[in-house]
């Protein structure tokens, strides 16, 4: 049995199916991520794991108990909110020790242990402060000390890194991988950033519409995406999806006759007018300095082209597109991937 | 200009607050009269002061005991008041349901009845429990007539608390009670202690149902100063002087703590 398991878990809000049964086995000391668009029902799920909402159908084990109605105190998670959800009236030392304090743990260890939570997060200056004191990144570290001093048997994290700025957020999401690395806790991390997904997960979740569209290692999901909504959720620039009634005939690439066929920009050559199987028409041009990212237009359909060189291109220039067969995705008409 | 509309404001001001507290000169003043002083036409501002009436209101009427009484209820009914409203706030505050906002204006509405309306059933209820001229009755009257009030006032002050602060505690280990002590109770000590005062200063001053339901044994000190005017006549300096003693704990007390409760009473207007 997995270490924590859902179980045909559901939600209903009134009405509303929030999550529709969902089973997933997370092993020990993996690193889950969940990710999706907003309203895709990854934070209620995650609030359900927590204990903070109310499980409607089905089960959640962990570690080979069953945990579906006990209350959050006693779940043995800890969790790391969106807002940080520090105590502004305690000191540093005092939110990261709460937990210890109330199961009573003898002074001297929760001392050891705040001491060694606030080294490896840098804090050991700041143990006397209040959360106001404190900067943005540093209140992210304190709400993660708060979670790893109690040493629980998974951690929770609902968009931790959404408040940061750009900078601040790459570094800290290099200190979680390495701190989840560092400690082996199980952790289920949830996230709108497909970037963060990508580079964190060991597995990733993708949810719509509270159901699971796919799980699978990041590249997995890149190499093999399971329908048209994961094909185009992972990766940036997202996969090109056309429709395959709309394909110019000129297009020369077999997919299925009624259905979709992706390919992800990079295997979209750009190449001078005449020189390609696809004529088409230059519409934006970004430069982002190591890659260029080309829009335009076969027709009717617009492809996207990333290449890694720099171009003079500019819009409205005639160029020929090549897309290599082999790279070609093929959906049905639900949107559902084909075996190549 | 601005000094000129500052003059005018600031005399105006002045003057509504000399409006306000005139009366309660007048009551001071009148304390130290004698009652022939007390109704001079026209009336005296220079006078020797006595201290004659307050030995005749202690003597007449044991202030003592009419003071006990006051405090016994007025301090009882606040903090079993607390006790109640407390946990009603926390539910409404941070497990709301659609019908929340009803509840509490329900709550409200019934502070908006002139409370001679209860007080058949109320005077009926307390003489079949054996309640009447009791501490026990009128502090539980005075108790359930503040709770709306303490509800409302908790419930404004606790819902400015983030509950994502209250699942982290939740998270971190922490049960209901452990929740408020440690979490609730340090957030919103403003809004506690000033719905305390607001209740303690309510019950204090609270005459309509101590004047019905009690009277030797378990009068408050607005009975006190109601049993001044009497069917044998008005005794004006007697009566401020009983006035003046019963008021005068509660405006120091309310003096000591304007700021806790100006704070309270604003709660969640100004951020």
């Amino acid at each position: 049995m997995a270490f924590l398991e859902l179980k045909g878990v559901e939600k209903f809000y009134g009405p509303v199916h929030a999550i529709k049964g969902i089973d997933l086995a997370i092993e020990k000391g993996e690193f889950i991520v969940f990710v999706g668009p907003s309203g895709c029902g990854k934070s209620t799920l995650l609030r359900m794991i927590a204990g903070l909402e109310t499980i409607d159908g089905g089960s959640l084990w962990l570690d080979g108990r069953e945990i579906t109605k006990l209350n959050s105190s006693k779940r043995d998670l800890a969790m790391v909110f969106q807002s940080y959800a520090l105590y502004p009236h305690m000191s540093v030392a005092d939110n990261m020790s709460f937990a210890l304090r109330l199961a009573n743990v003898d002074k001297k260890i929760i001392q050891d242990k705040v001491g060694r939570a606030a080294e490896i997060l840098n804090l050991s200056k700041y143990l006397d402060r209040t959360p106001k004191e404190l900067s943005g990144g540093q209140r992210q570290r304190v709400a993660i000390g708060r979670a790893i001093v109690r040493a629980p048997k998974c951690f929770l994290f609902d968009e931790p890194l959404s408040n940061l700025d750009a900078a601040l957020r790459g570094q800290t999401r290099v200190e979680i991988t390495k701190l989840h690395r560092e400690l082996g806790a199980t952790t289920v991390y949830v996230t709108h950033d497909q970037v963060e997904a990508m580079t964190m997960a060991d597995r990733v979740v993708v949810l719509r519409d509270g159901a699971i569209e796919q799980v699978g290692t990041p590249l997995e999901l890149y190499d093999h995406p399971a329908n048209t909504f994961v094909a185009q959720f992972i990766g940036q620039p997202q996969m090109n999806v056309v429709d395959t009634k709309k394909l110019p005939a000129s297009f020369g690439i077999g997919g299925p006759a009624d259905g979709f066929i992706g390919v992800r920009p990079e295997h979209v050559t750009v190449k001078r007018s005449g020189e390609g199987a696809l004529p088409a028409k230059v519409e934006v041009v970004e430069s982002l300095g190591l890659d260029t990212i080309i829009y335009a237009n076969v027709g009717d359909v617009q492809l996207i082209a990333r290449q890694n060189t720099r171009t003079a291109l500019k819009a409205g220039d005639a160029v020929a597109l090549e897309i290599a067969p082999t790279a070609i995705h093929q959906f049905d008409r639900q949107g559902r991937a084909l075996a190549a | 200009m601005n000094h000129i509309a500052l003059a005018v404001r600031t005399v105006a001001a002045w003057l509504v607050t000399l409006l306000i507290v005139f009366p309660l000169i007048w009551l001071v003043l009148t304390a130290f009269k004698t009652e022939l002083q007390a109704i001079a036409v026209p009336p005296e501002l220079f006078f020797s002061p006595t201290l004659e009436n307050f030995h005749e209101v202690q003597v007449r009427s044991d202030y003592l005991l009419y003071a006990k009484n006051s405090v016994v209820t007025s301090v009882l009914s606040t903090i079993i008041g607390l006790a109640i409203a407390a946990p009603a706030a926390y539910s409404m505050a941070f497990f709301r349901t659609k019908k929340t906002k009803d509840l509490l204006m329900w709550m409200l509405s019934t502070k908006m009845m002139p409370a001679v309306g209860a007080l058949v059933p109320v005077y009926v209820m307390a003489q079949t429990a054996g309640l009447l001229d009791s501490l026990t009755g009128l502090t539980v009257v005075f108790t359930l007539s503040n709770l709306p009030i303490m509800v409302w006032m908790l419930y404004s002050g606790f819902k400015d608390i983030p509950p994502d602060i209250l699942e982290a505690a939740r998270m971190d280990g922490a049960n209901v009670w452990s929740e408020f002590v440690h979490v609730i109770r340090p957030l919103a000590t403003g809004t506690l202690a000033s719905t305390g005062l607001l209740c303690l200063v309510l019950s204090w001053n609270e005459a309509f149902w101590s004047l019905n339901l009690s009277s030797a044994n378990a009068g408050t000190l607005a009975t006190l100063i109601a049993s001044y005017s009497s069917p044998e006549g008005l005794f004006w300096a007697k009566l401020s002087c009983a006035s003046l003693m019963a008021i005068a704990p509660i405006v120091v007390l309310g003096w000591f703590s304007q700021k806790q409760l100006v704070q309270g009473l604003t709660f969640g207007a100004v951020k």
